[in-house]
């Protein structure tokens, strides 16, 4: 059997890769960025722990309602902030998930802000694992589809989207509600499985980590997620006995990023046999097409 | 001849700068009809507004025959009228063939649940949804270059590439924002030849703002001209090219006349 | 009615130095039209070096302020220049600009935890100036901290001499000229790079004394950062990019915050002010006076 620290490892990723398989949807795909994610990460996690430690209701169920709490708040949200244009929908997002978690800390029903301390552990290895497979299948399937196509055509040229048709809020609130949704499951997840939750858990640097995630894989792309996500969350783990200096190189590694390749690892390709397809046929056509060009050129000058 | 779009009195304010004022013209259906006037004579406003992305100030927009003022921009598309745009804008990290296959997306039903699951209804529709999109670059004569990523192509090519993905909309109006901005002779010659074409194929009617007036006097069949934002002159190629207030708008006068 | 007096004045000196940060904002918006996240580590960086030049090195009062200032100003023009430039030249989207000041501020204050540690740090009264010791006047039932009121004086001093320098020197012009059009004011001959580190050498260097006075009157600890947060949402509750607006903005939000503080709860303060965030941007996005203008196709 695997070592229980390895175990834990893989826990974590797996649950940090659901979160940020729902961010990349949004913010890889429709091109929302989000800086409150955290915030319906939390919802789902105390929604959760509400139907396990108060309400003794099974484990799935709360899960459930985790997924569904995150999903009917990202609605209201949605509703109210996602015809704002760029840099105000992401403040208010911002203001959304401090104001989450402010709001926790000053409810004692939950344990405030001291925190809440033994939760049952309900969340195992397998769970997650199967969660987090579903999850990658469930992301691919609704990417490839035309709904996913009209999520990238919004993230690439909006106005041109809505001249082809596509209700633009629509798909937006459907990115933004699946991500919560997603993000609910995983803080469910979580705090079944560390058995304790605090609201400074999920602060603003939390989601300023599942958004880094996102774009260190590279945007638009579904394999650079996974690697993004297995990336960061192993190699801080790797280090903790470094602790804040940890951060401090992952703050370092962020702007280095930014600066010198943004389009992360993967770059908008992905790892999979139609995606090296496409990439691969992408340059020969161009080439060809480039020679032509070159031909044509080369005619007309003779 | 049946008319497919009327505006009526249309007025556009920005503030207190009036974009547009007070213009009335018909576009026939089945027909090719024109928009010319001076830089910032109001064209491009004209169009924004025809496709709800600016709010109307005051007049009305009726496509056959009833009123689309206020209506959300994806639903005038949805109702049969789409656009390119002057400074081109396509989906520029997508391929030819998902760029239309993405503006296909009208031509199927299947729902948000279907596609999670792949569901028979997914399937079906999705390769009746390539099969368009192969037809349609087929027809505008992309077939060739479907793989490359839009952003690599020749300006020409965008262009094509950009009416072709209004098309796959099954547009009834097309509008056509200076097609042949930036391209020389010979294609503008080619671009003539095939708004023609894709005119007579799809049934469609065409309203094209343009400069070259080669192109204008040589497709259009009817032309309304704007200057500042007003009607200068309304009526057929040989009526325009003989209007003195249209050739006095365009080589200028020793008096600029700036209000209506 | 004392009571209303006093939360007036706490209303005031928070406001005033929520005024000092935001405009640190504001201006970076105004030109560069993106959220610079870093601001708040360049303002406890700039409490940090007031410290330190007080205390180990053993500066009078003002030349710590100075250095405060002058560091801060450095600190958030280096950063301009090796984070923000490259994304510059590259025409990034706004989205990474806000990301790299996240990078840059997860750095910096991390890299104060791990070097200087997370334990707050208090001004040695003894080493301060009367004026800025604790204690209070009082005007007849009416305790008025000095602290508060040397706040209150050296922002406003600040502030006025920014608005002079924006709307009477040639710099200040051309900062106007380029956050309203970049392009044309290049072409009239104003260089963006110049006006774009002016922009961040002053709002660093408000910054560093935001810094300090905030160090003063509590204490200085590497999470200030997060606190300035508060002046973030005032320049975005003025109108992001505009001076007047962050001005007002701050004044506002501290006089909201401190009443219902005052009269309601203290714990509701915080969630009241990201509730104004929010209902702002809901009702109004740009702002008490910022502009808001139909995009152009």
């Amino acid at each position: 059997m695997l070592s229980s620290y390895f175990q834990q490892i893989i826990v974590l990723v797996g649950i940090n890769m659901i979160a940020v398989l729902g961010l990349s949807i949004l913010t890889g795909f429709t091109g929302l960025f989000s800086f409150g994610h955290a915030g319906f990460m939390a919802i789902g996690a105390y929604i959760a722990a509400i139907f396990v430690a108060r309400l003794h209701l099974p484990f799935w169920m709360a899960v459930a309602a985790g997924a569904a709490g995150a999903a009917l708040v990202s609605i209201v949200i949605g509703g109210l902030t996602l015809k704002l244009k760029g840099d105000y929908f992401c403040i208010a997002t911002m203001g959304f998930g401090e104001a989450v978690r402010i709001i926790l800390n000053n409810i004692e029903y939950v344990g405030g802000a001291r925190g809440w301390e033994s939760l049952p552990q309900l969340t195992s290895l397998w769970v997650v694992l199967v969660l987090a497979v579903a999850m990658v299948v469930i992301t691919w399937n609704l990417i490839n589809s035309r709904h996913g196509r009209n999520m990238v055509a919004i993230r690439e040229e909006e106005l041109a989207a809505q001249m082809a048709g596509i209700n633009v809020f629509r798909y937006k609130m459907v990115a933004l509600v699946v991500s919560a949704a997603m993000a609910g499951i995983a803080g469910a997840l979580l705090g079944n499985y560390i058995q304790f939750l605090r609201p400074t858990m999920f602060n603003m640097v939390k989601s300023t980590d599942l958004t880094i995630m996102v774009i260190f894989g590279g945007l638009g792309s579904i394999s650079g997620t996974i690697v993004g996500t297995i990336i960061l969350t192993v190699l801080p783990e790797l280090f903790r006995n470094f602790a804040q200096w940890r951060l401090v190189v992952y703050g370092l590694a962020v702007v280095v990023i930014m600066v010198g390749r943004p389009q992360g690892v993967m770059g908008g390709f992905e790892m999979t046999p139609s995606g090296i397809r496409k990439h691969f046929a992408a340059r020969r056509a161009r080439q060809a097409l480039e020679a032509e060009l070159r031909a044509a050129e080369r005619e007309s000058a003779a | 001849m049946s008319t497919i779009l009327e505006l009526k009195g249309l007025t556009k304010q920005f503030g207190g700068l009036t974009a547009v004022n007070d213009v009335s013209f018909k576009v026939a259906e089945g027909g090719i009809s024109g928009l010319i006037g001076p830089n910032g004579a109001g064209k491009t406003t004209i169009f924004n507004l025809i496709t709800g992305v600016y709010k109307v100030t005051k007049g009305a927009i009726e496509f056959r025959g009833t009123p689309i003022q206020g209506t959300e921009p994806y639903l005038i598309a949805d109702k049969g009228i789409t656009r390119t745009f002057q400074n081109i804008r396509l989906f520029k990290n997508m391929t030819v063939f998902e760029n239309v296959l993405t503006a296909c997306h009208t031509s199927a039903r299947y729902g948000l649940l279907e596609s999670i699951f792949r569901m028979p209804r997914y399937w079906k529709q999705e390769k009746e949804l390539n099969e368009k999109a192969r037809g349609l670059l087929e027809i505008m004569g992309l077939q060739d270059r479907m793989d490359i990523t839009a952003n690599n192509l020749p300006y020409g090519l965008q262009r094509r590439l950009e009416i072709t993905r209004a098309l796959a909309l099954d547009p009834k109006l097309l509008l056509l924002d200076e097609p042949a901005a930036g391209m020389n002779p010979d294609e503008t010659e080619q671009l003539m030849r095939l708004i023609g074409e894709i005119r007579k194929m799809f049934k469609l009617s065409v309203l094209v703002i343009e400069h070259h007036m080669d192109l204008i006097m040589g497709v259009c069949e009817h032309i309304h001209v704007l200057s500042f934002g007003c009607t200068l002159a309304d009526g057929t190629p040989d009526e325009i090219a003989n209007d003195p207030k249209v050739v006095e708008a365009y080589l200028g006068s020793d008096e600029e006349k700036k209000s209506c | 009615m004392t009571q209303f007096l006093q939360q007036l004045i706490n209303g005031l000196s928070i406001g005033s130095i929520y005024a000092l940060m935001a405009v640190g904002y504001s201006l970076v918006y105004s030109i560069m039209n993106f959220s610079n996240f870093a601001h708040g580590s360049v303002i406890m960086l700039g409490a940090y070096f007031g410290f330190f030049s007080l205390t180990t090195l053993g500066m009078p009062f003002g030349i710590a302020f100075f250095i405060a200032a002058c560091g801060a100003g450095f600190v958030a023009v280096t950063l301009e220049r090796l984070a923000y430039k490259p994304l510059r030249d590259r025409r990034a989207p706004f989205l990474y600009f806000i990301i790299t000041a996240m990078g840059a501020s997860i750095l910096i204050d991390n890299g104060v935890i791990a070097t200087i540690g997370p334990t707050p740090k208090t001004f040695p009264p003894e080493l301060l100036p009367s004026y800025l010791q604790s204690g209070s006047i009082q005007i007849g039932t009416l305790g008025i901290g000095r602290v508060d009121i040397a706040m209150f004086v050296i922002t406003a001093v600040c502030l006025v001499a920014l608005i002079l320098f924006i709307d009477f020197t040639k710099m200040g012009k051309a900062i106007q000229a380029t956050a309203y059009n970049m392009k044309a004011s290049a072409l009239m001959g104003i260089n963006p790079n110049f006006v774009i580190i002016l922009v961040f050498a002053i709002g660093g260097a408000l910054a560093g004394v935001a810094g300090v006075l905030y160090g003063v009157k509590y204490q200085v600890f590497p999470q200030m950062s997060s606190i300035t947060l508060k002046s973030f949402i005032a320049a975005v509750f003025g109108g992001l990019g505009s001076l007047p607006g962050a001005l007002l903005g701050s004044l506002l939000l501290a006089l909201i915050e401190t009443f219902v503080s005052g009269y309601i709860s203290t714990q509701l303060r915080d969630i009241f002010a990201f509730f104004i965030l929010i209902a702002m941007l809901v009702i109004r996005p740009a702002g008490i006076m910022g502009k808001s203008a139909e995009d152009k196709a």
